[in-house]
């Protein structure tokens, strides 16, 4: 049980701090430049939107597993399965 | 015009028959008008929280913003997904302690996890001057949109009167619920109206691909941080993400939203919600570029996004996207003065003026508070200037600081009443001097709440270490109250809880 937890909570708050880190630390500055263009929009925006649409998604797939938790809305799950 | 005056006239009688129909559920108790019985469900709670953290400042101002600034209004992508991760890990602990304990404030949470009345004073304090500047953005930018959208046939002052005039009738006869029902259309109409003015403005240069062409060699400074002024680099691009999304979630009007909502796992979808509603901001990128190239050098950028709908769209268009920009203002105006009339309800009258006050004589005082809060906001939106993202940000950099406390109080043990008191002291002091001290420019270009929540932390936590608290049974009380939120929601960690509990008691 403990690795499943670990595993699949350490991916879930390790992608999010990736994608915060990626918008929001001084590597941002690394983007801040209207070349190259992708599909005509400058690449600082689309850096943006690429990293905005990665921890979007992230934020779904943690709440399709209860963010990493072994439980499903408050009640335990008692699959064996889970618990190995 | 004829056209236009009539959508606003539909605009302000629809929250009005809203109210009064979900007046018809009221059950006349405190809990009710503030909270809705701690029983709103998914739907409401998603676009009333949603509608409530959009504001004026987020309609008008991120045009404005990247009209004059270039780029750095980006950074709301971030702070959207900021509030949605705040909303889940912060908000559900707040949401569980809510429910248990019956809070209603965030004085309510703060003065009985630390025991201190003096603290749940200052909190209260903190709570009501830094919403009524907010609030008077809203005001402002409302009124601005109806008296455009009107043709000047509305005066500003009739329309901030008119604006403020619908909120308090229906708010008080409906409270949380009226507002949460009403701002289910404002949401709406808010997201639509933000997108689709951003792509019919933009084809007038002939779409998006072609914008960034012409801004490319026009203003390429536009397109890049510092902007064209110069001023808007890095550092401002970290202190927006930073104290938009925690000024704004430990506003008191987000705090009721925590206390009402009726099942915890809809936190856990919340931060999805809010982060894919962030894409609305690509309208705002396409209006305030689209105003470089076809509307240089307005005097006031807070109104580039009315004056070029006026100029560049059919009229009857233009005026129902208006509608939504003051959807935006009034949906954050009614929420927060509900809000803050909560707070003098149940922080001030309720605890210190009349302890025995009935339910009706509570929710009476609160419908009150509505008036006067209603008036000091006009007041202040007909006598103090200002760009809307600068008034709203240095409102947000005051309540900001409450999340100290408020992280302290769902997870630390150790947190010490005397360490939150002259923590918040310390950061808002920063936050004044910095904001209004003469002659004084921001270490590093950092926002003055960031440097108020550094020291503010800074003080926290060296005091909480520091000193020791002597009332264990109110220490426990919210221990166990910890342990049986991560039973419930997170069971697989009872075991660290347990183990590490006594340990650090053994510590201690």
């Amino acid at each position: 049980m403990r690795k499943t937890f670990t595993t699949r909570k350490l991916a879930i708050y390790g992608g999010m701090l990736l994608g915060f880190i990626m918008l929001e630390s001084p590597l941002v500055m690394v983007a801040n430049h209207v070349e190259p263009m992708v599909m005509g929009v400058p690449f600082l925006f689309v850096w943006n939107l690429g990293w905005w649409a990665f921890l979007t998604i992230l934020f779904l797939i943690a709440y399709l597993t209860n963010w990493g938790s072994t439980t499903r809305g408050g009640m335990a799950v008692s699959s064996p399965k889970r618990d190995d | 015009m004829t056209g236009s005056i009539l959508i606003i006239a539909a605009f302000m009688i629809i929250p009005l028959i809203v109210g009064l129909v979900s007046a018809r559920q009221s059950q006349g108790t405190s809990e009710d008008f503030f909270v809705q019985g701690r029983a709103m469900g998914s739907v409401a709670v998603f676009f009333t929280v949603a509608a409530t953290w959009w504001s004026a400042f987020a309609f008008l101002g991120s045009n404005a913003t990247f009209y004059t600034s270039g780029p750095v209004y980006l950074t709301a992508l971030a702070w959207n997904l900021l509030f949605g991760f705040m909303y889940y890990w912060i908000g559900k602990r707040v949401w569980f302690l809510g429910k248990r304990f019956n809070y209603l404030t965030p004085s309510d949470l703060m003065g009985d996890f630390y025991n201190s009345e003096a603290l749940r004073i200052l909190v209260a304090v903190i709570t009501l001057v830094f919403t009524i500047p907010y609030l008077q953005i809203q005001l402002t930018g409302g009124a601005y949109l109806i008296e455009v959208a009107s043709g000047g046939v509305i005066p500003f002052w009739l329309a901030a009167l008119l604006f403020y005039f619908i909120i308090i009738v229906y708010v008080w006869v409906g409270g949380i619920r009226a507002i949460a029902w009403t701002d289910v259309i404002y949401g709406a109409l808010l997201f639509f109206g933000m997108m689709y003015a951003g792509y019919y403005i933009s084809n007038q240069v002939g779409g998006p691909t072609a914008l960034f062409a012409q801004l490319a060699s026009s203003s390429p400074a536009h397109l890049t941080m510092p902007g064209p002024n110069g001023n808007m680099g890095y550092s401002m691009w970290f202190s927006l993400f930073m104290i938009v999304a925690i000024g704004a979630f430990m506003g008191p009007q987000i705090w009721l939203r925590m206390y009402s909502v009726k099942s915890g796992r809809l936190f856990n979808l919340m931060p999805f919600l809010l982060g894919l509603a962030a894409f609305a901001y690509v309208g705002s990128v396409l209006t305030g570029y689209s105003g470089v190239l076809l509307e240089p050098g307005l005097e006031n950028p807070d109104q580039v996004l009315p004056v070029m709908l006026m100029n560049y769209a059919p009229y009857l268009l233009a005026s129902l996207i208006m509608a939504a920009g003051a959807a935006a203002a009034m949906s954050t105006a009614n929420s927060q003065i509900h809000a803050v009339s909560t707070v003098v309800t149940m922080d001030i009258y309720q605890r210190y003026v009349n302890r025995h006050a009935s339910q009706s004589r509570i929710v009476f005082i609160g419908r009150l508070s509505l008036v006067g809060f209603s008036l000091a906001a006009y007041i202040m939106a007909l006598t103090v200037p200002g760009l809307l993202v600068t008034i709203g940000i240095a409102a947000l950099a005051g309540t900001a600081q409450l999340i100290v406390p408020t992280i302290g109080a769902i997870t630390w043990r150790r947190a010490h009443p005397m360490a939150a008191f002259w923590g918040l002291i310390g950061g808002i002091a920063c936050v004044l001097w910095l904001t209004y001290g003469a002659s004084v420019s921001n270490p590093l270009g950092l926002h003055a709440g960031i440097w108020g929540l550094i020291i503010n932390s800074g003080l926290f936590v060296v005091l909480s270490l520091a000193l020791e608290r002597r009332d264990s049974d109110v220490v426990e009380r919210f221990a166990k109250a910890r342990q049986d939120y991560v039973a419930e929601y997170h069971p697989e960690q009872c075991d660290d809880e347990q183990t590490a509990t006594p340990q650090t008691a053994q510590a201690r």
